[in-house]
């Protein structure tokens, strides 16, 4: 299973991003692809550079991000279930996304970020409140179902305002997609991405001492409460800036951290964070080329294909970990 | 005050009192809509005998028929809740949590998109089909943690119905109403293909006692001459039964199911002989109240040109539901 791993995760990078940039139409051979990259007098220049290489930087960029949030997540919670897409930190984010959308704020696209984790940050913390100390499974599923409901709710009121055009862009956002992306949209989560990462990296050692339990680590010296509480907010920075450009995409938050245990051969933070951004990455960027492959010219949305791909495999990665 | 509640004189209050605020909101719903008619116009009309032909349209083929599917949707999910919850052990649970809202919702929405004219009767027998299949899979892949494996699944099938709507999009604007759950536009013939379900009611209720055995525990359930597997079958294949045909003629509609239950559980105990009928009047009040505010309110939005009306019902569900089930999670902490 290790080797498999090891061997998938950089074969999964370098194949997805040499279909991210050579399939589609027109089809090109990886050669051609990296000289069209690098001429800029290449007929298919304009193409690589400004519609298929954001795209997949974006899909690494947005997957390490969802990773290293799940792995936060989990950690700090000490609950394998827990990550954005059951805490309603999606679904918080996907309110307010919704309600710019459909209102017709004219709310630029670098600002977008901050409006979403606004929502993101209050779901997540009613989750998180909710939950209080329960380490039950079921009952985090439970309630995160129930915000995410009541969020969703909320998404089609705000929607039964809307024309049906509207729905139509406002639904694909909802399902999480990556289609049509180009740098404005790198750009606006990239400081996101970079601060939440860095942060990630100074929390790692006291969130890797808080899953020795509440007690050890505080005689340890970590102050428990605002590790667990500044831990949840970078996940939900992270989580928020990926959702404002690309919607929920669902599970590879979940499934990138259960991945990288393995891969790592540890459970200790530091080192699974190491291992978990080239796998959510891996992950997200290969999706991606599902989702924009399998029917062409039809996109499916990307959050569809990595939920159908990413429950399954989930519920193998918490089966032989029981 | 549950202790009264629960001795027959106390009941039997309950019962007056349930049966007022019916007929109270009854007549809120034949009374209220977009045309407005003379409230003896409205009596006339019930009896057959309004002034104008079109009265008699509105209240009899529009207003009773929504009023009355929502009355018996509200009550067949609040006994699905409530069965779920006692097979799950765990309060928290609910159709809709449980992944059999959403099977139901795909196979609905499968046959609204590869074939439309199978009509609302295909849909019953879509919703059905899918809610037993979601049941089933349930039963077989995730005895050991109904919950997870339920959102898990719920988030599959909700997938694959996105996936449906995206190679399909037109029906997406009533697809998407419907999967959140909206009474809007009910007619007679819903009402016609949903009340034979009302007949899983006193099933329901006939189980009370073994799920009064089941709630101690196992073990307790086995001593007391219980054999798990098929009761459980039985009470779950109920349970997915009732949620389905509300969900055939309602949509997906949230925490009714989980609401109904705790309130009743609050008013009379957890002794199952008495919560199924009470859960079930509640249910009926709480979903046919909702969608009394659903329709009545209307808010300005600013920079809208129109007001906001016509909200689905489900949308006034989660919103009052979703404070009710954390005040009830931090309850169960603090006991």
């Amino acid at each position: 299973m290790i080797v498999i791993l090891k061997t998938t995760v950089p074969l999964g990078l370098v194949v997805g991003l040499l279909a991210g940039l050579c399939l589609g139409r027109p089809v090109l051979d990886p050669v051609a692809a990296v000289r069209a990259l690098l001429d800029p007098a290449d007929p298919a220049h304009v193409l690589l550079v400004e519609g298929r290489l954001p795209r997949a930087v974006l899909a690494v960029g947005a997957g390490g991000a969802l990773g290293v949030a799940g792995l936060l997540l989990q950690d700090v919670l000490r609950n394998p279930i827990a990550g954005p897409e059951l805490l309603g930190v999606s679904s918080g984010a996907a309110v307010v996304t919704a309600a710019v959308v459909v209102l017709g704020l004219a709310v630029p696209v670098v600002l977008l970020p901050y409006a979403a984790l606004a929502g993101a940050l209050v779901a997540g913390a009613l989750v998180v409140l909710t939950m209080g100390r329960t380490r039950s499974p079921d009952h985090v599923a439970l309630i995160g179902a129930a915000v995410s409901a009541a969020c969703g709710g909320l998404v089609v009121a705000v929607v039964g305002l809307g024309t049906q055009g509207n729905v139509v862009v406002l639904f694909r956002y909802l399902l999480g997609s990556l289609a049509a992306r180009g740098w404005t949209h790198v750009e606006a989560v990239a400081p996101w991405l970079l601060v939440g990462l860095v942060a990630a990296a100074l929390l790692a050692r006291r969130v890797e001492t808080l899953t020795l339990g509440d007690e050890v680590a505080a005689g340890l010296g970590v102050a428990v409460t605002r590790t667990r509480v500044l831990a949840v907010v970078v996940a939900a920075v992270l989580a928020a800036a990926v959702a404002s450009v690309c919607g929920p995409v669902a599970f590879v938050a979940l499934l990138a951290p259960h991945l990288a245990r393995r891969l790592a051969r540890t459970v200790a933070t530091r080192r699974v964070l190491v291992a978990v951004v080239p796998v959510g990455a891996a992950l997200l960027l290969c999706a991606d080329q599902v989702a924009r492959l399998v029917i062409y010219p039809v996109e499916v949305p990307v959050g569809v294909a990595t939920t159908l791909v990413g429950v399954p495999a989930l519920v193998l990665a918490l089966r032989s970990r029981a | 005050m549950r202790a009264a509640l629960r001795r027959p004189a106390g009941l039997s209050a309950l019962g007056a009192v349930a049966l007022l605020a019916g007929a109270v909101i009854v007549l809120a719903h034949l009374l209220t809509g977009r045309s407005s008619i003379p409230s003896a116009e409205v009596v006339a009309a019930l009896l057959g005998r309004a002034s104008e032909p079109a009265y008699t349209v509105v209240v009899l083929d529009h207003r009773l028929p929504r009023v009355l599917v929502g009355l018996a949707a509200g009550a067949l999910l609040a006994v699905a809740g409530v069965l779920v919850q006692a097979v799950v052990r765990n309060p928290l649970a609910e159709p809709s949590t449980t992944g059999v809202g959403a099977g139901a919702a795909l196979a609905v929405v499968a046959t609204l998109v590869l074939a439309p004219d199978l009509g609302q009767g295909g849909a019953y027998v879509a919703s059905l089909v899918g809610a037993l299949a979601t049941g089933a899979v349930l039963w077989a892949v995730g005895r050991r943690s109904f919950a997870v494996t339920g959102v898990l699944l719920g988030a599959v099938l909700a997938a694959v119905t996105s996936l449906l709507l995206v190679v399909d999009s037109a029906p997406l604007g009533t697809v998407l109403r419907w999967l959140v759950g909206s009474l809007n536009a009910r007619t007679p013939t819903d009402w016609a293909l949903l009340w034979p379900w009302l007949a899983l009611l006193p099933v329901a209720w006939a189980l009370a006692s073994r799920l009064n055995a089941w709630s101690l525990g196992e073990a307790a359930a086995v001593g007391l001459g219980l054999r798990p597997g098929p009761l459980l079958a039985v009470v779950l294949l109920v349970a997915v039964a009732c949620a389905a045909a509300a969900v055939a003629a309602a949509g997906a509609v949230a925490f009714v199911g989980l609401v109904a239950p705790h309130i009743g559980r609050l008013l009379v105990g957890a002794d199952h002989r008495v919560l199924v009928p009470v859960a079930a009047a509640l249910g009926a009040l709480l979903l046919s109240l909702a969608d009394l505010v659903a329709f009545s309110v209307s808010v300005q939005v600013p920079g809208l040109a129109t007001d906001v009306s016509g909200v689905p019902v489900g949308a006034v569900t989660a919103l009052i539901g979703a404070p009710v089930l954390v005040s009830l999670v931090r309850r169960e902490q603090r006991a």
